[in-house]
């Protein structure tokens, strides 16, 4: 196809002609629209306040569009962005079954290929969508390989039913399902490490990401796209509802979970480890639990099985730290100082 | 072909007819620009965080003309302010504040260089002229910014040169000759400025004749007057006064005799005095002083009046100093004083409140001296200006150094509780800022009220470790009376440290909020947006969840009350 042709189809696809630099656009452009990023996923949409799956949808959108189209599970990012008749997407967009996002995403994509079409497909899930219910398609839709990015917005929980536990929520974390209380310390059982249930499908790529660190994020999401074949990222997102914080926190809270070890941000390639970002100075566990409600029940100095789970809590993630070497020998462009520097005119790429 | 019911499709982006804004509770979120520390602890008036802003975008020239909006003479400050801005710096919670003076000095030195031109349009030739009397740092800021709100300044200084203690007082060790010489001399030929010198007030001109003659009278004569000083009534018949002789020194090159030197008092002066002293020979230099030494124990109110890097190097050169103490008696041999006593002392509050030197018995020592020499600090000398004294000064309640005689106000040294440099030049603003409104007939002149911006305030975790630059020092050994004795930071260095500023208060075009809102709500711009920044709020749809305020470097997002 020739970039005349592929041109000519985008133009058809998004309805506007962007006009040359020096024709005169017929309406003026708004300053939203002047913006000099592609807004996959605008405003308007019903996200709680600082919510971190929706950052983390639009910062994918961001760097994956505009020439993608997009199968959605069951779940808040579904629902938040779709209320009928509206629709908060700038993309094809379909949403079917809480279970199935894998298996429409790979139809979709083995249309494309029939039609002889490059747009590439995106499957989005929540935790629930992805860890539980839709695992079995996600599995298939990697056997297969497909070319598909799949993004897991990890926020813990089944948050758009009411917090109920999920196979991601974190041991300890209190849930409508989990409850702590006299009996139990929030969720008896561990996080799923999926990343390693997905690398074990010998993908070319899978990949942690955190919307606190959004420059990695979206250097993750460029870098699967340009893989032809499955790949796989899943994006710590913080749930100011669900996790009980501040909404102005959600940025700090993500940030936390990396810094201390519990949430690592991690890069595997047929199934080997090839990247890390290491962490400047690890922070305790405590730093991270204490400012969510989730884990309040932590805090209560006096209670031993408190003391006894942030001990617990604290052992995996110096376990994840020993892992995935995460304590970084000395100050990186790319640990966890370095990936958030920023400076006059933006954030500074491979900054100190 | 198939036709879709209404429910299975959605038009593009009609989510943005839905305005998310009415969500918002309390709270909203708004562009602050409040003043950065330095720019708050500055006595010129400096706004660092512009001026290093501009040099982060390397524009050195625009960085310059941003400084001398404020303060005229930074190649004179940045070698002898205390850098009181220094001391404020946010950076200082991370890795050192800014080597700003290092930074000042360096700027103002390259404008000399490449003769920028001071950024100011002549004023109309018939302009209304205001009076100036004394070439110090208080009158030549007040000169330069008279031409700045667009009048005429006409300078009286008494002697033969311009540039006050700059020239008489601070020794050439700490602001070399051909830098006040050609920093001033770029000044003074501003269009609208002119300069009479050996015009003395009292003598030339009186404060009647001026104020007839002019749209105002602004006063900068400094202090030159020693104060009295006698211990228990004895005064030695050779007695030398500090700034006196310093001054003598300068213009002769030499010290009366004497190996074992006593100076008495605080401050630059004594300060000077005693390195003065050591470098042309003296075996012993002892200042006494009543003040302390800065440290843990010491409360900073009662801290010795000096620019900080003076005190460590006059003690880096052998200069030994007595804290908390006076001089009780003089033991004179005839009317020579051949020893001193000493005693120690406090300054305590008595149970009226007031602070009170309180001495302490059995701690007398005698110590034996060729030459005694009060620094007790001066006043200004009344000629021509009688009947405006109050306790030796031109004392004013008001800010701007208003006096009650109409239209005659006081700057700099001669109002009595100043003593820098970077104070003078302020008052100096200060003063035709008020002139400018009796001119033009406002009420008051305008302060700005901003708050200063509290490094809780910020948010560190963006900015990278970066260590301070230090400028190069000559050693003790290579001292003269008249090489520099700091160096230049040099430019590499100096952008260097530029780049530190965390920009307190003000946007860094960082892009956090415009990358951390969930909801799109901020809006980049090419052009600058009203607030001066690139970033506007969309209140259509800020939910108002506080991240971006949470998340902006510097403080300049604040949360502030829904209007
Ligand atoms: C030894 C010494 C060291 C110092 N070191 C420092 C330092 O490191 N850092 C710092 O910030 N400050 C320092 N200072 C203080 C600083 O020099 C003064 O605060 C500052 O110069 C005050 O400026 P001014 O314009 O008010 O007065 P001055 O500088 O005293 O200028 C007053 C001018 O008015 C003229 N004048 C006086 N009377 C008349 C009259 N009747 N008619 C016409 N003209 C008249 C004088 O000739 C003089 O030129 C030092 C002072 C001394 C003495
Ligand atoms: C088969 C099925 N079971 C249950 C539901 C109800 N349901 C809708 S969304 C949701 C939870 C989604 O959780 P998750 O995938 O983690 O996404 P989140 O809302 O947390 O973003 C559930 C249980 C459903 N839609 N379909
Ligand atoms: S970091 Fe910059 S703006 Fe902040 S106090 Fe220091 S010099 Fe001023
Ligand atoms: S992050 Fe966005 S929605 Fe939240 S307060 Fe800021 S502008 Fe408003
Ligand atoms: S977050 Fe960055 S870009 Fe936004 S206002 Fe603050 S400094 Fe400016
Ligand atoms: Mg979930």
């Amino acid at each position: 196809m020739t970039d005349e042709t592929r041109l000519s189809e985008l133009r058809a696809k998004f309805g506007r002609v962007p006009p040359a630099p020096d024709e005169p656009s017929p309406k003026p452009l708004t300053l939203r629209e002047k913006q000099p990023r592609f807004e996959g996923l605008v405003s308007g949409h019903r996200a709680c306040q600082g919510c971190g799956e929706a950052l983390a949808a639009r910062l994918v959108m961001e760097s994956a569009g505009p020439d993608v189209m997009v199968a959605n599970a069951t779940g808040c990012l579904e629902v938040f962005t779709t209320p009928w008749p509206q629709s908060a997407w700038h993309v094809p967009w379909i949403h079917s079954l809480f279970e199935n996002a894998p298996a429409v995403a790979s139809g979709m994509e083995a249309a494309m290929k029939a039609q002889g079409k490059k747009t590439k497909v995106l499957a989005f899930g929540g935790d629930g969508g992805t860890y539980d219910i839709g695992f079995q398609a996600l599995s298939g839709m990697l056997e297969r390989y497909h070319n598909i990015l799949y993004v897991c917005y990890d926020n813990e929980a089944y948050m758009n039913t009411g917090i109920q536990r999920s196979s991601s929520t974190p041991h300890a974390a209190s849930t409508t399902t989990s409850p702590a209380g006299k009996d139990r310390m929030g969720k008896r059982h561990l996080k799923k490490d999926l990343l390693s249930i997905i690398a074990a499908h010998h993908v070319p790529y899978a990949a942690s990401a955190s919307v606190a660190f959004p420059a990695d994020l979206q250097r993750k999401v460029r870098y699967a796209m340009g893989i032809e074949g499955p790949t796989f990222i899943v994006v710590h997102s913080p749930c100011p509802l669900g996790w009980k914080h501040a909404s102005a926190l959600t940025i700090e809270v993500a940030r936390r979970a990396v810094e201390c070890g519990l949430f690592p941000l991690v890069e595997l390639e047929r199934g080997s480890l090839s990247n890390v970002m290491p962490i400047r100075s690890p922070r305790p566990v405590r730093d991270y639990l204490e400012v969510q409600g989730r884990f309040a029940h932590l805090m209560k100095d006096k209670d031993p099985r408190a003391e006894k789970e942030r001990d617990h809590l604290q052992a995996l993630a110096d376990y994840n730290i020993a892992t995935f070497g995460l304590a970084g020998a000395a100050q990186d462009a790319n640990d966890t100082g370095g990936a958030a520097a920023v400076g006059r005119g933006g954030p500074l790429v491979g900054g100190m | 072909m198939a036709v879709l019911t209404r429910g299975a499709y959605a038009l593009p982006g009609t989510s943005l007819d839905f305005k998310t804004g009415n969500w918002r509770s309390t709270e909203v979120p708004a562009h602050v620009h409040a003043k950065a520390p330095c720019h708050g602890a500055c006595p010129a008036g400096e706004d660092q965080q512009a001026w290093f802003g501009l040099l982060q975008q390397n524009n050195l020239e625009g960085a310059w003309r941003e400084l001398v909006s404020a303060n005229p003479l930074p190649a004179i400050t940045g070698r002898v302010c205390p850098h009181p801005c220094e001391t404020a710096c946010n950076r200082v919670t991370l890795d050192g504040a800014l080597a700003i003076h290092n930074v000042e000095r360096w700027l103002g030195d390259r404008a000399i260089e490449h003769g920028w031109a001071y950024p100011a349009a002549a004023p109309a030739a018939d302009a209304p002229v205001v009076a100036i009397v004394g070439a110090g740092p208080a009158g030549l800021s007040a000169a330069w910014h008279c031409v700045r709100l667009g009048l005429r300044a006409e300078i009286f200084e008494a002697l033969p040169e311009a540039g006050g203690l700059l020239r008489s007082g601070i020794p050439p060790t700490r602001l070399p000759r051909d830098v006040i010489d050609a920093e001033i001399e770029r000044l003074l030929a501003v269009p609208g400025i002119t300069l009479n010198l050996r015009a003395r007030l009292g003598r030339d001109v009186t404060l009647d004749g001026l104020r007839r003659s002019h749209a105002a009278v602004l006063l900068g004569p400094g202090c030159q007057e020693g104060k009295d000083w006698s211990v228990q009534g004895a005064v030695p018949v050779d007695l030398h006064e500090g700034l006196a002789l310093l001054r003598e020194f300068m213009d002769v090159g030499a010290f009366p005799p004497g190996d074992r030197v006593i100076v008495h008092g605080g401050g630059n002066t004594a300060m000077d005095l005693c390195r003065m002293l050591k470098r042309a020979g003296a075996g012993h230099v002892t200042l006494v002083t009543a003040s302390g030494l800065p440290g843990p124990e010491t409360d900073p109110g009662d801290v010795i009046n000096v620019v900080p890097r003076e005190l460590e190097e006059a003690l880096e050169e052998g200069v030994e100093i007595i804290a908390h103490a006076t001089i009780n008696r003089l033991i004179m041999k005839g009317s020579k004083v051949t020893g001193v006593e000493v005693v120690s002392l406090r300054k305590l509050k008595g149970a009226d409140g007031r602070t009170k030197r309180v001495s302490f018995e059995g701690t007398e020592r005698v110590l034996p001296v060729d030459l005694v020499v009060p620094c007790v600090g001066e006043r200004v000398s009344p000629e021509g200006l009688e009947g405006l004294l109050r306790g030796g000064y031109l004392r004013s309640v008001d800010a701007w150094g208003r006096l009650a005689a109409d239209g005659v106000i006081a700057m700099g040294d001669a109002r009595g509780d100043r003593g820098t440099v970077a104070e003078a030049i302020g008052d100096g603003r200060r003063a035709a800022l008020a002139a400018a409104a009796l001119v033009a007939g406002a009420p008051e002149p305008q302060e700005d009220a901003r708050e200063v911006l509290q490094a809780n305030a910020l948010n560190t975790r963006y900015y990278p470790p970066r260590a301070r630059s230090a400028a190069p020092k000559l050693p003790v050994e290579a001292r003269t009376f008249e090489a520099e004795i700091e160096g230049c930071i040099g430019s590499d260095a100096a952008l260097a440290e530029a780049a530190r500023c965390l920009s307190c208060g003000n946007c860094l075009a960082c892009d956090n909020c415009w990358t951390f809102c969930p909801d799109n709500a901020v809006i980049k711009t090419v052009e600058l947006a009203r607030d001066g920044s690139h970033y506007v709020f969309d209140l259509d749809y800020c939910k108002g969840c506080g991240l971006c305020a949470a998340e902006c470097p510097t403080g300049y997002i604040q949360m502030v009350a829904e209007a």
